[in-house]
Order: structure tokens, then sequence, then C-alpha cells
């Protein structure tokens, strides 16, 4: 087999690993954000019940969890396709660890801001959209990026649920005709080509929101 | 060491370095007798830490030559680290190891470098941390010592290796006031003892009270050398007056 | 068809039965990164043309699944007749894998040693060797006791993925309970229970550990 029917064998799974992940945002983005402030803002009771979510989620063997959703929900009656459990777990999953980079961004903050804000006598859901959230998000933005790579690798795994993405493509073509070694390492690479650009871009953006450390470092 | 007093315990001849394109020591020419102490100052960037860090290799130089006793650095790995390892230094932020007690701070070296037996290295520094004055700190870490003690504790790491030279990079400025005082009393007594010391520091008072000679540096350049008596009484150099003016209001 | 509690129940002592082999997988890799990782990153810093290919080395791993990584190896080896078994070939591959990341870990540890520390030692006349060993290593280590842990938390909740390669550790058999019985749904769940205490046990471990090891010292 050459390495073009190869190649474009793998770039039949593209669409696939990219809609996972697209999908795995819309989980994602939600989840972090809505548990990320929660526990920001919660105490007692609500926090423990917030963070045991956040836990489930995030502690948990993500290859496990895909498993158990794609062959437990169905006896709860919930027929998903593999499509949608596959971009919920994934998505839920990485939306745990987003969660603890807008609660850690959110800590982060000199607590002056809250206090000025107060003192201009806005209200607490304006001092957190306006004031609080812009300031967190910014500052922990190379982590979301850094978990955006971590999603996209983790698609990988859908493979495994019989979704068609690249590395399924990859394990189709060596089943047609042995020649592992060529086969594989273009899959590696092609998971380099998509995910290096964004690290790439994660780095830049550090960068930029933090010349003082950089340069801090340059000395 | 194959040293004799006639030797001067460094002979610094035409030294230069560059940063990339920026020359920061010119031609700088400097004999230091053994047993003396010289009192190198001057503004900030002219190139005083770095003069004395090529002193024991901390920096490389491009042109000139530095010799310690006999020993011409560079000329033979050996014998260069053996005037390395003769020579200490203190600096202004102490360098301490944060994870070592005070005295493994100060038989780290003797362990290492000359494998000292434990008991012998531990007997040793326990003498010099005595003659700091803090034998009691031993046991503790850096962290729980104050700024004035911890430089004494560096004072004493560098003495535990026995240096025919010690070199200060502005001891003192990194502390407080009320503390600058028990460091310069150590300084005071290791000079009684004939040390020689080769000290970058603005105290002016030490360097009246201590030195043989003031050396100041403006540009990468020694632009004036005199015993302290004469540096205070008339600097020759412009900027050294101007500088001494500065350091007096 | 249900879930069956009852039958759950009794697939948990089949299942809990492989912890061993899980918990070996784990401490291997996590060594085996830990070495690895180590060694990366003393390369990286030594620079020259060693040094780049490592730096872009770590990059390649960073911007790749492990799932992948682990079919390589799987594929690949016995192609060149390099036939390790699926266990030996697992754990080499968590490790080379998660040796990426923890280079990136030991990196920011010494990068947070200030410059003074080895050049004071260097003024002692201590050797280079020494040097790493005895300033730079321990300062290191208390820099990165948290990250690591972290990470030895992740390579555990990497191991079922060795299932993949037919591994038996505990997710391996729940699949082998699954497909003698036609029953996914229980022995997965009970896996994924499982892991999930494991992973929340062993991080709180890893925490009291560090308060322990590092509280008392003050710095
Ligand atoms: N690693 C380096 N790379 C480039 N330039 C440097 C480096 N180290 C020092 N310099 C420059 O060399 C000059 C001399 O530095 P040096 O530290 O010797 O000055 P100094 O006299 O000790 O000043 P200070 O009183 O501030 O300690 C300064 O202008 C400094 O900016
Ligand atoms: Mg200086």
């Amino acid at each position: 087999m050459s390495m073009l029917e190869i190649w474009l064998g793998i770039l039949q799974g593209f669409r696939v690993t990219a809609l996972v992940t697209l999908y795995g945002l819309v989980f994602a983005i939600p989840f972090g954000l809505i548990f990320g402030v929660a526990q920001y803002l919660t105490t007692g009771p609500a926090r423990f019940v917030v963070t045991s979510v956040i836990e489930f989620w995030r502690s948990s063997a993500v290859i496990i969890l895909l498993f158990v959703f794609y062959y437990a929900l169905p006896l709860a009656g919930l027929a998903l396709s593999a499509m949608t459990v596959s971009a919920m777990v994934l998505g839920l999953n990485i939306g745990g660890y987003a969660s603890q980079a807008v609660r850690a961004g959110l800590q982060a903050l000199d607590r002056g801001q809250k206090e000025a804000g107060h003192a201009l006598g806005l209200s607490r859901a304006t001092i957190l959209l306006r004031i609080e959230l812009p300031q967190a998000l910014v500052a922990m933005s190379p982590t979301f990026i850094n978990q955006l790579i971590q999603l996209v690798k983790a698609t990988s795994l859908v493979s495994l649920v019989t979704l068609t993405d690249m590395t399924f493509r990859a394990k189709e073509i060596s089943q047609i005709e042995y020649d592992p070694v060529p086969i594989y390492s273009s899959l590696l690479l092609a998971y380099f080509i998509v995910c290096y650009p964004v690290a790439l871009f994660g780095r830049w953006v550090e960068r930029r929101i933090n010349p003082a450390r950089e340069a801090r470092r340059a000395v | 060491m194959t040293q004799t007093d006639d030797k001067p315990a460094v002979q610094i001849t035409s030294l230069n370095k560059w940063y990339g394109a920026f020359h920061v020591l010119k031609e700088v020419n400097l004999t230091i007798p053994s047993g003396s102490r010289f009192v190198i100052c001057g503004p900030s960037g002219s190139g005083k830490s770095t003069l004395i860090r090529c002193l024991n290799g901390l920096e490389a130089y491009q042109q000139g030559t530095v010799t310690l006793g006999t020993i011409r650095l560079g000329d033979n790995a050996r014998e260069t680290a053996l005037a390395r390892r003769q020579t200490g230094m203190v600096f202004q932020s102490f360098n301490l190891f944060p994870h070592l007690t005070v005295l493994s701070n100060c038989t780290l070296a003797l362990r290492r470098v000359p494998s000292m037996p434990r008991k012998e290295a531990e007997s040793l520094a326990r003498h010099f941390l005595e003659k700091v004055r803090i034998p009691e700190q031993a046991d503790k870490y850096p962290a729980q010592l104050s700024g004035g003690q911890q430089q004494r504790v560096a004072i004493a790491r560098a003495l535990c290796m026995n240096p025919r030279l010690m070199l200060f990079d502005e001891p003192t400025s990194a502390l407080d006031p009320e503390m600058v005082k028990e460091v310069l009393d150590v300084m005071t007594g290791l000079a009684h003892d004939g040390m020689t010391m080769i000290c970058v520091t603005h105290e002016m008072g030490f360097a009246r009270e201590v030195a043989d000679q003031v050396v100041f540096m403006d540009q990468g350049s020694i632009v004036e050398q005199a015993s302290p008596s004469a540096f205070f009484a008339t600097p020759n150099h412009p900027r050294a007056r101007s500088f001494l003016n500065t350091l007096l209001h | 068809m249900q879930f069956d509690v009852a039958f759950a129940l009794s697939t948990v002592p089949t299942i809990l039965g492989a912890i061993g082999m899980t918990l070996l997988v784990a401490a291997v890799s996590c060594v085996g990164a830990s070495a690895i990782g180590f060694g990366l990153e003393l390369i990286r810093r030594s620079g020259g043309l060693g040094g780049l290919f490592v730096r872009f080395l770590i990059d390649f791993i960073r911007a790749t699944p492990v799932l992948v990584w682990l079919y390589c190896l799987y594929f690949i080896l016995p192609f060149y007749g390099i036939r390790l078994g699926a266990l030996a070939t697992g754990m080499i591959g968590l490790s080379l894998y998660y040796s990426g990341y923890l280079a990136e870990v030991f990196k920011a540890g010494i990068d947070a040693i200030p410059n003074g520390q080895a050049e004071a030692a260097r003024a002692l006349g201590i050797g280079r060797m020494d040097i790493t060993i005895f300033v730079i290593a321990p300062q290191m280590l208390r820099n990165i006791a948290a990250p690591m842990g972290n990470y030895f938390v992740s390579i555990l909740k990497a191991t079922p993925y060795l299932a993949v390669l037919a591994v038996p550790e505990m997710l391996g058999r729940a699949f082998d309970i699954a497909s003698e019985t036609y029953r996914y749904a229980e022995p997965l769940t009970v896996a994924g229970l499982i892991f999930l205490g494991l992973a929340l046990l062993i991080s709180h471990a890893i925490k009291r550990l560090e308060i322990r090891l590092l509280g008392p010292t003050a710095r």
C-alpha cells in the first residue's frame, strides 16, 4: 500500500475526530464555566455536591467512563448514539479539568478587584461577569488551550466504540494489509499535525499575556 | 600549594571581557599581595561583580590572564580546579542551600570534594560556626535564620574549605541595617587573622578601617587605586569624587 | 435488560483480583516515566544536537495520543522482531509517553531554583555531578512534588489502556466477564467505580505524603 493511500485512508477519519472534538467542546465549555464558578462561589454542603460532580468526571479513568456510558446508558433507557456518548464523556472529563482552571483563576485574582467592584456599588453578578471572569479566563487561557489538546488526543478512544475516527481508520487499513510501520507512524504524525499548531498557539498566548514572566525567565 | 609569600595572591593582567558586543571589562590590571585586603567600589554596572567572578571561574573571559598564587587559570584543568577550591566566595544573596541544615551547608563540600569523614567534617564546620559566632544554629535550616545570620553561615561555609583567598560580592547590601555590623565584624576578624580578601562593598567605614587599598571602577575599567586615607581625602578622578559624594549624602 | 445489582456485586471479587496487576503497571510506569523524564530533561539542558532532538521528542509526545503510542509499540516492535509481550510493551509505552510530561515538570522544578545555588556550589569546588545530586535534585523534588503526584495519578488512570493490548488488569478482567456473560454494563460499572475509588484514594495519599515530607522543613 502506498504512503498516499495510507494518508488518504487516515484522512477519511479526520471528520469524525474533528466532530467529536467540537461536540466535546459543547459539553466541556459550559460544564467548566458553570462548575468552576459554582465551586468558587459556594460553601458548605452545596460546595461538597459541586466538588463531587467535578471529581466524578475528572478523577475517573476516561476510557472506562466511555465504556460504562456506552454500555450502561441503554439499560437506563437512554439510547444515545456513539457520537453523543463519546462527546459527552470526553467533553465532561475535560470540562472537569477546565472547571479547576476556572476556579483557580478566580481564586488567584487580587481580592482588591472584588472589593473595588463592591465599593462602586456593582452587584455580585456584575462583578463576577464583568470584572472577575474576564481576567481569570484570560489568565488561564494557556491552560484551556492545553486542555483542548488533551481533548483532541482523547478522541482516539472513540475508535473503541466503533466510531470511524483517524485511529479507527488506521486499524482498518492495517487489517487490509499488514504494514504496521508506515500506517501507525503516519497516524502518530497525523495527530501531531493537528495538535502541534495548537500547542504553538498556546505558547504564543502565554508569552502575550505574561511578558513579565517571560522577561524574568530570560534574565 | 607551592605558594611563596613573595608571589602575589592574585595577579590580573590585561583582562578583557565582552558580553556579546558589550565590553564589560577593559584592560584590567591588578596585583593583590598575599595577606592584603582590597576593597572594590564603583557605580552600579561598572563591572565589579564581573571582575571578582572572573577570579574563581564563575565567568569566562576572552583576553588576559588571571594568576592565583602560582596557578594561571585555564592553563591546566586540575590546577585550575585546585585554585578555585582554595578561593572562597560570599554572595550578596547568601545562596545557602535551603534544603540542608546550617551544619550540612558547611560540610557538603568537605564531604564531597576532599571526601572527609563525617565526624571530622562536622567538627571542622562547628569550629568555623563558632568563629562566625553562631555555633548554636548548626541544626537549623537557613530559612529559620535572620539575613545576618545566613550571611555569617555563608562565610563559615566558605572558610571550611580552608581558602587562601576570600572574595566578597556586596555581602551586606541585602541586609537590614541593624544586621550589617554583625557581618562586617566577622569580616574584620578575618582580616585581622591575615586572610587575603577582595571585597566589593560600599561600606566605606569598613574600607577605611580594614582595607589596604581601595580600587575604584567605572565603566569596566579601574580608574583609581589608592590607600583608603588617600582615596577618601583626595580622590583624583572626577568620577570617583562624584561617586563618593553620592555615597556620603 | 436491566442493570442487575446482584450480578454486578458478584463480579467484584474477580475484578478486584486484578488490582495487583493494575498497581504493578502503575508503579513500574511511574518509576520508568520519572527516570526517563529526568534523563530527557538533563539531555535537553545540555543543549547541542541531542538537546534539540529531545526538545522535539517531548513536543511530539505531548501532541500525540497515548493510545496511538501503545498501538505503535505493540504492532511495530514485533515487525522488527522485538517480542516483549503485551505487559512489557504496555509499561514501556506508558513510561515513554509520560516521560515527556515529567520532563516538563522537572524543567519547571529546575528553572525555579535560583542560579546562585549552582554558583555557590561551584565556588565551593563541588563537581558537576555532585551539584546535580546534592544541590539541584533535592530542591527540585521539593518544587515538583505536587505536579509529579498529579501525573502519577494520571498514569494510574491510564493503566486501563493496557486492556486494549489484552493485559489482564482490572478493565481487561471486566471485559473477560462481559464477553463470557454477554453483560457489559455491570462489570464495566464495577471496574469504573473501583478505579474512581482508587484514584481518589491515591491522590489523597500522595497529598498527605507531600505534607508529611515537605511540611515541617521551613523554606
Ligand atoms: N550575563 C550577562 N549578559 C549581558 N550583560 C551582563 C551580564 N551580566 C552583567 N552584564 C552587564 O555587565 C555590566 C557589569 O555588570 P556587573 O554585575 O559586573 O556590575 P556591578 O558593578 O557588579 O554592578 P552592581 O553594583 O549593580 O552589582 C552591567 O552593565 C550588566 O548589565
Ligand atoms: Mg554587582
